[in-house]
């Protein structure tokens, strides 16, 4: 931008105003119609089905509430490269585009009864906080409030029998459904009384309530201009993963603290503090409540499902997909189609047949001892059939990758297509294998509905089931003990993510790029 | 290692690879398949090697039937266009590998991948990954991993397409030597025909899967017996000119509108035959800008080749390639004769293809 020209001169850019003003109005433009569509046209749609939902109301409202602010960090950014010529002319060009921008949004607001002129509970009438209680102002006429006959004047100490101030006297009311009852307990020229004041929609006509508004478009415009463009990805990162880490914390903390308020640890009387190892008890072989399992037990089948899971996985489906990658042979296509519709199939409705299949199998001698019902690896046996399709597509993808001449290479050098498989291509897919390799062992080991159906007897529970059964005893839960547990079955995960991250970046360096 | 190929034919469903193709390759001799990509010499190359079986005919090495043998019972070494090299391994053990497979012992591998090494100059690269290595490096290693077994019949599948011009002139010598000295019966597929005419002994050139020639370069060059051979041989390609070639009291002419060639006896001869129907082509370095030229023709685009200039002429429309003196200095729209030397004229049946003069 230059300013060289002479309307730069003054105190404020003109064309740079119209730019940021613009910018404002199409935002406001573009969110009032999207609002208007889902309102007008999605929510009718959507009541002519009969479902009951509160999506399309509360998208509007959020495009409703957060339009000014989006349209104030629009008309902003047009003014940021002003701040490099001219910081005055600037912050004064933005300021006026806030401010007229304010205004429409305002106007448009209160024409259409949103934001703050949206009609809320009320009771119709003015309220200060006093040394007594709360003093009643003024009374709108023929309001809620007068016609439940409360006077200027008037001292309200308590709703029911809590008492109130203003701020909490005002969220109640906000908070009631129109037309309830609510009954104030007040003070009339020192006497205590009893009013019942009934709840009506009103519109606020308040427009003081508008300045604390103006106050935050003016801030917004300002971080606008004067915001570091470069750290915009990292913030919205944080804000979007920011539960994320603040659920770990709390695992973490829960742990190691008696009981928790938030994320604050508590210890018996409510103070901050309260740590403790307690809830570690049941790595040295002490009961847990209600249940009488160790936990090295229940670790040792959690491994057992997700280890041999991993393998069976591992093995049939590179095997498989080295085949169908491959060979060529009659069914070869029907075969990749029907494992992509076995990959969409919902476990769930399998159970029963499922259940049969395991049962008859435990039945079987010599057989029955190892993949039957109620046995670790009959129990992995059904996920990794889950898991196949998922595993024989990806492997595919992998050998897909790998150029014919090598395998030819290799069969010329004299190899036998084994030898192929196993010393030529498997090496190349390293990466995939130990991908899908930690996919499955995450799989069994994280896994819940199938050994929740299958297992039975504490002996034969892993550790997802184990968590279950911590809370769906008749006895008190102990929430920071099952944060422990919790925290205990996630340390392999992390182990191994660490371990498998340089393991990955490792082969990625210097494994396959031997070919053009 | 001699190889007999009889009507060999490889059909991928309804599309043919190659068909009835016939080859006598002698022992020690280094033969060329050249042809334009998808004309079959692939399929050929590895119907020789045992990766495709064909669908009928016969592979003869020596005089062993080898169509159902399997690639390792071949006992050939094969060097790929990509290189094909093991990624995970050592350069050692890329060499290695085939010797590996015949459970040789580690002292003769290593021997053997050593004295192979060092006769490729890879030497000092035994310890480093194909990925670490330059495109002429892997070559090399391509190369060794194909002798080291000492095969009776090395295959070549483009080993030079992958590497820079200058490169590829290098290697060129060096396999060509590496053949010599070894004595080993070698296959080259390449679309490149300056590869095959100074690399091979003889050439098999293939179109649309089957074989149009097979013969020496120089017999290749001087005496195409199919006007594909003739347009696919040489560079800059030969020019060809629809004539009628008349014979009166003994004297021989091609002509084509105002163009009128004289012609000897020899060539003209059997041409004369044929009446209209003749194509007439003749290599630029054939042609002149002379003034004693009888062809007027107008310069349309020069290009400077260095020793050379390739100048693109025009005579009544018609596009004429031809070679001409850096000195001569021609320009764009000049108008210039032409003196062909119509004793390395070749004509051709322009209905079957065939070369009139050399049946």
């Amino acid at each position: 931008m230059t300013v060289t020209d002479n309307e730069s001169q003054g105190i404020i850019h003109v064309p740079t105003l119209i730019i940021a003003l613009k910018n404002g109005l199409l935002v406001v433009v573009i969110f009032s119609l999207l609002a208007l569509i889902l309102q007008g046209i999605l929510k009718p749609l959507v009541a002519s089905l009969q479902v009951v939902e509160t999506v399309t109301t509360t998208l509007s409202l959020i495009l409703i509430l957060v339009l000014p602010y989006i349209a104030y960090i629009m008309s902003g950014s047009a003014v940021r490269e002003l701040v490099k010529t001219s910081i005055p002319q600037a912050l004064l060009t933005a300021v006026i585009a806030t401010i007229v921008l304010f205004s429409i949004i305002s106007v448009g607001h209160y024409l259409l009864n949103l934001g703050i002129f949206a009609p809320t509970s009320s009771i119709q009438m003015t309220v200060v906080d006093t040394d007594e209680g709360v003093l009643v102002e003024s009374v709108v006429e023929g309001g809620a409030a007068d016609i439940a006959e409360v006077k200027v004047g008037d001292v309200i100490t308590a709703i029911r029998r809590d008492p109130v101030d203003r701020a909490t006297l005002m969220a109640r009311v906000a908070q009631s459904e129109v037309d309830s009852p609510l009954r104030l307990r007040m003070i009339r020229d020192g006497e205590e009384i009893q009013v019942t004041v009934r709840t009506v929609l009103a519109t606020s006509s308040d427009a003081s309530a508008l300045f604390p508004g103006l106050i935050m478009a003016l801030g917004v415009t300002l971080i606008t201009i004067i915001w570091p463009g470069q750290f915009t990805p990292y913030v919205i990162l944080l804000a979007i993963l920011s539960p994320l880490f603040l659920g770990y914390l709390w695992l973490i903390i829960a742990t190691f603290s008696t009981r928790t308020q938030g994320i604050i640890p508590l210890d018996g009387e409510g103070n901050i503090g309260g740590f403790t190892l307690s809830n570690w008890d049941f790595l040295f072989g002490k009961d847990i409540v209600g249940l009488n399992v160790s936990i090295w037990q229940v670790t040792l089948n959690s491994l057992i499902i997700a280890v041999s899971m991993m393998l069976i996985v591992l093995v049939v489906s590179s095997m498989a997909a080295y085949a169908l990658s491959r060979m060529h042979f009659p069914g070869r296509k029907a075969f990749l189609s029907f494992t992509l519709v076995l990959h969409g199939f919902p476990a769930v409705t399998l159970l029963i047949p499922i259940f049969f299949v395991l049962a008859n199998l435990g039945r079987t001698p010599v057989i029955g001892e190892i993949v039957g019902f109620n046995k670790p690896i009959g129990i992995a046996l059904v996920m990794v059939a889950f898991q196949l399709p998922l595993g024989v597509w990806l492997m595919k993808g992998f050998f897909d990758g790998i150029p014919w001449d090598i395998e030819r290479s290799a069969m010329i050098d004299g190899a036998s297509r084994w030898r192929v498989y196993w010393e030529i291509l498997l090496p190349q897919i390293r990466p995939g294998l130990l991908a899908l390799g930690i996919f499955a062992f995450l799989g069994g080991w994280n896994a819940f509905l199938i050994p929740q159906t299958y297992s039975t007897g504490a002996g034969m529970v892993n550790l997802p089931v184990f968590l279950n059964q911590l809370i769906s005893e008749t006895a008190p839960v102990n929430w920071n003990q099952i944060a422990a547990v919790g925290l205990f079955q996630l340390v392999p995960v992390f182990i191994l993510f660490i371990f498998a991250q340089e393991y990955l970046l490792n082969i990625y360096a210097g494994g396959t790029k031997g070919f053009s | 290692m001699q190889v007999t190929i009889e009507n060999l034919t490889k059909k991928f469903g309804d599309v043919i690879g190659a068909e009835n193709l016939s080859l006598d390759i002698k022992d020690g001799e280094f033969v060329a398949f050249l042809g334009p990509s998808g004309c079959g010499k692939t399929t050929t190359l590895l119907m020789l090697a045992g990766i495709y079986k064909p669908t009928s005919g016969t592979i003869r090495f020596g005089d062993t039937v080898v169509n159902r043998l399997s690639p390792r019972e071949r006992n050939i070494g094969m060097v790929f266009q990509s290189y094909a090299l093991y990624p995970h391994m050592t350069v050692y053990k890329n060499i290695g590998y085939p010797l590996k497979l015949k459970n040789m012992q580690k002292k003769e591998i290593d021997e053997r991948v050593n004295a192979v090494a060092n006769t490729m100059g890879i030497g000092d690269l035994l310890d480093r990954r194909p990925g670490q290595l330059s495109g002429g490096q892997q070559q090399r290693v391509a190369l060794g991993r194909a002798l080291v077994k000492e095969p009776d019949i090395l295959l070549f599948d483009e080993p030079l397409s992958n590497l820079d011009a200058r490169l590829r002139l290098t290697m060129r010598g060096e396999i060509k030597h590496l053949q010599h000295d070894l004595g080993i019966t070698s296959i080259y597929v390449t679309h490149d025909q300056i590869e095959a005419m100074t690399m091979a002994d003889r050439i098999a050139v293939m179109s649309g899967g089957h074989l149009q020639a097979f013969d020496t370069p120089e017999a290749l060059y001087d005496r195409p017996k199919t006007l594909f051979v003739a347009g696919f041989v040489g560079n800059p390609p030969m020019n060809f000119i629809n004539v009628e070639v008349s014979a009166s009291n003994g004297h021989f002419v091609a002509t084509n509108g105002n163009m009128s060639l004289d012609l000897s006896k020899e060539r003209g001869e059997k041409p004369a035959t044929a009446g209209n129907s003749v194509v007439m082509g003749i290599r630029p370095e054939d042609i002149q800008i002379a003034p004693d030229g009888t062809v007027p023709a107008e310069v349309f685009v020069v290009e400077p080749l260095g020793r050379e200039n390739l100048v693109d002429v025009r005579i009544d429309g018609e596009s004429i390639l031809l070679l001409a003196d850096t000195k001569a200095d021609h320009k764009r729209g000049d108008s210039v004769k032409l003196k062909f030397n119509m004793n390395k004229a070749q004509f051709f049946d322009s209905k079957t293809g065939k070369s009139l003069l050399w049946a």
